[in-house]
């Protein structure tokens, strides 16, 4: 049946209107808002320029780097993570998760006398399973993901636990070439290793979340989910990758913790999953989902960080310097919220 | 005059490019009953915003008991003694019936403690004075019926001396007995001197209850009826302004076309059975019925949203067995909801987005977003469907209700389905829109899409439709021919 003259509807030829009108200076300012991720840039840049008037070796370039490899296993954790609060979901368990992935990898490195690249490629498997597992019990049962994923953190973080009987793992048959590449090498001769990791994990999600028809998906699943469901979009299978991918990420920072340290304890990563949380919240990611950024909680990661290493340099109590987060993360929502707001108000 | 509860002057309010009220003017005297009647979008429910204070009116005034009201909030309605009655009655349903009358105001306590005990003794006694009933004070509210939950709460306004009470929709849950009741305690308290405004979609229902009705469409006061004028013609001309025309519209030779789907005894459990029906190219097919006949769950069923018991379906002369929207999209079916804000509408997406969301969704995951192929099929919908918008990265929320309506049915028409579902095309929309809606959907049979609309509204279906197909608890009453389909013999298809 010709339904439709020409080759149909999609491929006719369509004008846009492509008229700007100008608009002053004040004009591009106030739209600049209106960029993802402007107003929490804006907010890490004053940050590191207050650190830097009270501490000039904040702004060095040894500083940065090493605050950026610190922050490097947070950075993929919580990136993977925005994904999976943009579909509606999170998860609690990562923290166990990165615990497990390590301690699976070093005991079968040990105890079964693989090479430690097979080893830890069991790890990450194991890890992949744990997050299929959590996909899978939130999807099929319904349970609300925040219940799900803390029984299953309390249950990953004991299989970490029973697997190691509660010792650190460490000593391991000498294997440079992947604590290296894991975690203790240098790029370039001062870049860190587990800065690559984090910014090669960091663009495959850019891209998969920001360039591909999945994380349209993401988004909608997340936006509207009846909707989504009425449009076609198998928001299950989306819920499920995005609990597979934040595993993955989970097990792959596992894995960059025990290249760096060269040792593993069970119990490892505790309260990784609420920092993964904060650091995707303070970059704009909305808890109720369809709402996040990929740019936005790396630049999240990053202010954390900075304020802890701030605090360091300054020569703060450690003890008061948990409080100064939380304030931080408080502050920094705020401040983004009321920035885009203008933005959006006066555009 | 001055003898008049309410007195409103010549009120106006206009949003953006909208009239929603211009100089109306009407009176509620004490004890007496006022409809208000008037299609979506005539400005009923601004007219109830801007006297319980939620709305501040651009020009006009309005008089309470003499003196002058222009509620800042609502609180400030509530305090001068006018109540509110929304379709969607705020409760909390886990506490008792008791609880829900004397919460928020001063409650009568005994050693700082609530004193519940006296309060219940006052409820009932509430119940037995203010409407003649009896009542279980220590029930919880979740589960009562909607009727008892509405009268719950006009004693709870009652008992805080509301004077006037706005009555909106208060109907659409209820049974009929449970309208019969809630009647006979309305009238009973109009014999206690309490006004009430009464606005419903229901004429019958009006011309039972009211003393007078007031009739807006499109923002103005058009006219009033007294209690001797009453009659169901005269008040639905007055409504529609118009006697509505089925629009002029070609169905030349629409039975040689072929036949594109067709349902053989489809049964969903619990919903309808022994569905059988035919649609061919080009055709717009009404399905009629009330609440629960089947009718909303036939379409959904089609779409995949209910698991189909039995019967067959054959598409494009193919058997399909569709069991999720995934399946029906691919055999070449969309479906646009009936509300468009909960089940349609992604609101933190932006237009081009909204618009491609249906074929993104067949894409490959790892198929590339393509943010300039998207932006250029919207304008290309937007020009094909004369949607109103400026910029295809706009939100979605600023677009207005048939516009956001056309998003929806652009979405489809991206996929060039066989069939479109439509679920209440039009509601939400105002009236102009409405037509473009109709003209679009006649445009687009011409060029050989089939459609399925289901719509409360006959009216809109007797327009629209080339046949009607008329489902009367979950069986196909009848099916009428264009020539055929009157509005009094859908109705009594539907109903006996």
């Amino acid at each position: 049946m010709q339904r439709l003259p020409d080759s149909g509807y999609i491929d006719k030829a369509a004008t846009r209107d492509t008229s700007v009108t100008v608009r002053g200076l004040k004009g591009a300012w106030s739209r600049a808002f209106l960029v993802r991720d402007f107003g929490i840039g804006i907010v890490a840049v004053l940050i590191g320029l207050v650190f830097s008037l009270t501490s000039p070796v904040f702004l060095s370039a040894y500083n940065l780097l090493n605050l950026l490899r610190q922050t490097s296993e947070l950075g993929m954790v919580a990136m993977a993570m925005t994904i999976l609060i943009i579909a509606g979901e999170f998860d609690l368990s990562v923290g166990a998760i990165y615990a497990v992935a390590g301690v699976v990898t070093g005991l079968v490195a040990k105890h079964l006398g693989i090479e430690m690249w097979a080893a830890a490629g069991c790890g990450l498997i194991s890890a992949l399973i744990l997050g299929l597992l959590n996909g899978l019990l939130v999807t099929t049962t319904k349970i609300n993901s925040f219940i799900a994923t803390l029984s299953t953190m309390m249950v990953y973080r004991g299989i970490a636990m029973v697997l190691s009987q509660g010792q650190p793992i460490s000593s391991f048959l000498v294997e440079p070439e992947f604590f290296d590449i894991m975690g203790r090498g240098k790029g370039f001769g001062t870049i860190p290793v587990p800065i690559f990791w984090m910014a090669g994990w960091g663009v495959l999600l850019f891209f998969l979340l920001h360039r591909t028809a999945f994380g349209v998906k993401v988004y909608a699943t997340g936006d509207n989910a009846e909707a989504a469901t009425l449009a076609g979009i198998k928001i299950t299978r989306v819920k499920r990758i995005g609990f597979v991918l934040t595993s993955l990420a989970a097990g792959l920072a596992g894995l960059v913790s025990l290249g760096y340290l060269k040792t593993i304890t069970p119990t490892q990563g505790t309260g990784l999953e609420l920092e993964a949380i904060a650091a995707a919240v303070i970059g704009g990611t909305s808890m109720a989902g369809g709402v996040g950024s990929i740019v936005g909680t790396f630049i999240g990661t990053f202010i954390m960080a900075e304020v802890r290493t701030g605090l360091v340099l300054l020569g703060t109590d450690a003890y008061i310097q948990d409080a100064f987060v939380g304030l931080v993360i408080a502050l920094a929502v705020i401040i983004n919220i009321k920035l885009t707001e203008r933005g959006r108000t006066k555009s | 005059m001055s003898s008049d509860l309410l007195r409103v002057e010549s009120v106006s309010k206009r949003f953006g490019p909208v009239q929603a009220l211009s100089e109306v003017s009407f009176s509620v005297g004490n004890g007496e009953i006022v409809g208000v009647a008037g299609e979506n979008g005539a400005g009923k429910s601004t007219l109830i915003k801007i006297l319980a204070g939620i709305y501040h009116a651009d020009h006009g005034a309005a008089y309470l008991d003499g003196k002058p009201y222009a509620p800042r909030d609502s609180n400030v309605a509530v305090r001068a003694g006018l109540a509110v009655f929304h379709q969607e009655i705020p409760v909390c349903p886990h506490l008792s019936i008791t609880a829900n009358i004397f919460l928020g105001s001063k409650m009568p306590t005994k050693y700082f403690m609530p004193d519940w005990r006296t309060m219940e003794a006052r409820c009932v006694e509430l119940y037995r004075v203010l409407l003649d009933e009896d009542v279980n004070p220590r029930a919880v509210v979740r589960e009562v019926s909607a009727a008892e939950r509405q009268l719950a709460l006009l004693v709870r306004v009652l008992s805080r001396d509301a004077k006037l009470i706005i009555l909106d929709e208060p109907t659409t849950a209820l049974t009929p007995p449970e309208v019969a009741r809630l009647f006979r305690v309305i009238r009973n308290l109009r014999e206690k001197g309490i006004s009430f405004i009464f606005v419903s979609h229901m004429l019958e229902e009006l011309i039972d209850l009211s003393d007078r009705i007031v009739v807006l469409r499109d923002g103005k006061h058009i006219g009033t009826l007294v209690r001797e004028e009453f009659a169901l013609d005269v008040l639905s001309r007055m409504i529609a302004g118009r006697t509505l025309t089925p629009p002029a519209r070609m169905m030349a030779n629409s039975s040689k076309q072929q036949v594109v789907l067709s349902v053989n005894n489809l049964g969903v459990k619990g919903h309808f059975s022994d569905v059988s029906f035919s649609l061919r190219a080009g055709e717009i097919l009404g399905v009629a019925g009330l609440t629960g006949s089947g009718r909303s769950v036939l379409l959904r069923s089609l779409f995949g949203l209910h698991p189909v018991e039995s019967g067959e379906v054959t598409l494009n002369n193919r058997r399909v067995r569709i069991r999720s929207p995934y399946d029906a999209i691919k055999q070449g079916v969309g479906y646009v909801p009936e509300d468009r804000k909960t089940m349609g509408l992604f609101p933190h997406q932006d237009i081009k987005t909204n618009v491609c969301m249906a074929r993104t969704a067949q894409r490959a995951d790892l198929s590339s977003k393509n943010n300039s192929g998207m932006r250029r099929d919207a304008a290309l919908m937007k020009e094909e469907l004369s949607i109103k918008f400026r910029d295809e990265d706009d939100p979605i929320g600023a677009l207005s209700g048939g516009n956001q309506q056309k998003v929806l049915l652009s979405r489809w028409l991206l996929l060039e389905p066989t069939i479109i579902l439509m679920n209440e095309p039009t509601r939400g929309v105002d009236v102009g829109a409405k037509k473009e809606i109709y003209d679009l959907l006649f445009t687009l049979t011409a060029r050989g899409f089939s459609f399925i609309i289901t719509s409360p509204a006959i009216e809109e279906l007797l327009i629209t439709s080339d046949r009607v197909l008329v489902m009367n608890r979950g069986r196909v009453r009848s099916i009428f021919n264009r020539a055929e389909a009157t509005k009094e013999a859908v109705i009594h298809a539907a109903t006996t």
